[in-house]
């Protein structure tokens, strides 16, 4: 504890400065030798942020910053700057944490992926300043940072969507998720002004006292309902999920892995944040009742996503279809929240799962980065005979998509379990039965993958060369977080479940 | 003699609609962007117009910072819709359709 008492308190923030400095610094490293361009300097820049910022988190989650300490009320510890416009809690932490693993995978990853893309140095900058949106997002406590900090997770995300910029599905991706993240936010925008007519201000504590004192009418109903919009847009639930199989497609496949795994464990630290600490249910329930509406949201996301993954050929854009089903399951987090519920559990199992899903899913885009690499085709067919020609690469795979699809091989098993059990604890059967039902379609299309690698015989001109090591990096640290959280579920569980209990 | 609060309400929900159906039924992209701008005005209309009527100056330092990440949306769609032109020879949002929904 008292190397943390001496840090100032805006030290809270390191995860999120670090990556920052390490943007600037690529900026830098660009600025001084634009032409050599060295892709180890620059991939170590960026690698070195994310390891730093992972670290910081680390151990601010050993030491308990942020965090009640022993004998503290449950609510107590968290580190509160700029009047409360970011707070440092448990779930701040949890969050970072889940983002700077997935940076660390992307940018291991992208090192193989860009070999002779021109502009490296502003590709990893803007990885990393998106990274340090989100990382604020996930501290932000205030409209007014929240939104500021979730276009600047949007904003570089659309340039690196279109970065391939002479490939036409890379710029058609691009602009599709910027024509829609831009209606998205101007919504958002709207919603949150809505609410600022009607309570008279934007930070969350005080938004919050003023919901508590009482009944505030449908301009403040609608507001709610926009907000919900936006946040839906960013972690992608049916209806607004149009943009997802479009832009992870055309993207390269690291930044498919980035924005489906970090962007949205983004999205959803805001809907957590602003669902059941500002919008509580049992006050904004008479004007709006935003759990009827997530638990419908909830179910068609699940249902529409994977079936839509069944008929899909190519295998990225079922990947994408996948993801957009896992924040359907992730939202039982927040669709649980019924009155009778234990709201820190049910709350505490949608974290869980989106940090093991934060590591299998990121895995499993890689694996389609590395059959780009190798310029295998994206269809599923294309992908026959891979397992004999890269056993290691394809059990990684495996590893990933029966994890994803809740096989006990990975953490996902249990994390799905555990969202069985939130949605039992929340009373809500049908959003049980929705679970399972669409667990066991997932396994269908997830097996069609599984089957084309290891069982159909390669096509005759499938010739593997080359073994990245950058790649296979990342393919190995993703596969054995996902393997190792199966053991390690209980520590995990417990820390989101004291992150949640701060907030409810 | 001041204006009833409601109008400023109906007036940038009148902004905010024109800005949707812009949205909805212009194919070409700068208009996209130009309707996207009148959403996020509407946006700063209430903002400022009730900054003064709760007389904390919260709405219109967000409207400040709303103005600003407008105008960066704008640049990069700019640049977004300066290459969708080099690909597709036009920036007609309804030709770039090489991938299916």
């Amino acid at each position: 504890m008292a190397t943390i008492a001496t840090l100032p308190e805006w030290a809270a923030l390191a995860p999120a400065l670090t990556f920052a400095a390490a943007a600037f610094l690529l900026l830098l490293a660009d600025a001084v030798s634009p032409e050599e361009g060295n892709p180890v300097a620059l991939a170590g820049i960026s690698l070195s942020g994310a390891l730093v910022s992972l670290g910081f988190t680390v151990w601010y989650v050993v030491e308990g910053t942020g965090q009640p300490r022993e004998g503290d009320p449950s609510d107590a510890g968290a580190i509160e700057l700029f009047d409360a416009t970011l707070v440092v809690d448990g779930m701040s932490l949890f969050f970072s944490a889940i983002i700077a693993s997935v940076v660390v995978l992307v940018v291991l990853a992208s090192y193989d992926y860009l070999q002779d893309h021109p502009y490296q140095a502003e590709y990893y900058s803007l990885v990393l300043l998106a990274a340090t949106g989100m990382t604020m997002v996930t501290a932000a406590n205030s409209f007014v940072t929240a939104f500021i900090a979730i276009e600047l997770v949007s904003l570089p995300s659309y340039a690196l969507v279109s970065s391939l910029k002479h490939n036409r599905g890379s710029v058609e991706a691009g602009l599709k998720y910027f024509l829609i993240g831009a209606l998205s936010s101007a919504i958002f925008a709207y919603g949150i002004s809505l609410v600022y007519v009607t309570t008279g201000s934007l930070q969350f504590d005080a938004v919050t006292s003023v919901v508590e004192g009482g009944e505030l009418g449908g301009i403040f109903g609608l507001g709610v309902l926009m907000i919900l919009g936006g946040i839906a847009f960013k972690i992608a639930a049916v209806p607004f999920h149009f943009w997802a199989p479009e832009a992870y497609e055309g993207a390269p496949a690291p930044i498919s892995a980035f924005i489906s795994s970090a962007s949205k464990a983004a999205g959803f630290v805001l809907a957590f944040r602003v669902f059941v600490d500002v919008f509580t249910w049992e006050f904004v329930e008479p004007t709006i009742d935003w759990v009827v509406a997530i638990q419908i949201l909830a179910i068609v996301t699940m249902t529409v996503a994977n079936f839509a993954a069944l008929k899909q050929e190519k295998v990225k854009r079922m990947l994408a279809y996948s993801s957009v089903g896992h924040a359907g399951y992730v939202l039982i987090a927040l669709a649980g929240l019924t009155a009778g519920a234990d709201h820190a559990f049910v709350l505490g199992s949608g974290m869980a799962h989106l940090l093991v899903y934060g590591f299998m899913n990121t895995g499993a885009f890689l694996y389609v980065a590395l059959a780009e690499y190798w310029g295998v085709g994206r269809r599923i067919e294309d992908y026959n005979g891979l397992g004999a020609q890269a056993p290691f690469a394809s059990a990684t795979m495996t590893v990933f998509l029966f994890s994803l699809a809740g096989l006990p091989i990975g953490g996902g098993f249990v994390s799905k379990y555990y969202l069985l059990l939130a949605s039992i604890e929340g009373e809500v059967a049908l959003l049980a039965i929705a679970l399972i039902v669409n667990s066991v379609v997932s396994l269908f299309y997830y097996t069609r993958v599984l089957w084309a690698i290891w069982a159909e015989n390669p096509a005759a001109d499938l010739e593997i060369e080359q073994y990245p090591t950058g790649l296979y990096a990342a393919l190995a640290l993703a596969a054995l977080a996902t393997v190792l959280l199966l053991p390690a579920f209980g520590p995990v569980v417990d820390l989101a479940n004291t992150a949640a209990e701060m907030l409810v | 003699m001041a204006v009833a609060m409601e109008f400023y309400l109906l007036l940038s929900a009148a902004v905010f609609c024109i800005g949707l159906f812009g949205i909805l039924v212009r194919s070409n992209a700068l208009m996209f962007l130009m309707s996207v701008e009148l959403m996020l005005n509407a946006a700063n209309i209430n903002l400022v117009a009730f900054s003064l009527a709760h007389g904390n100056l919260t709405g219109q330092v967000f409207a400040l910072f709303l103005i600003g990440l407008a105008a960066a949306e704008v640049a990069v769609g700019i640049g977004i819709i300066l290459v969708l032109n080099r690909n597709f020879d036009n920036i007609d949002v309804t030709d770039a359709v090489s991938m299916r929904w």
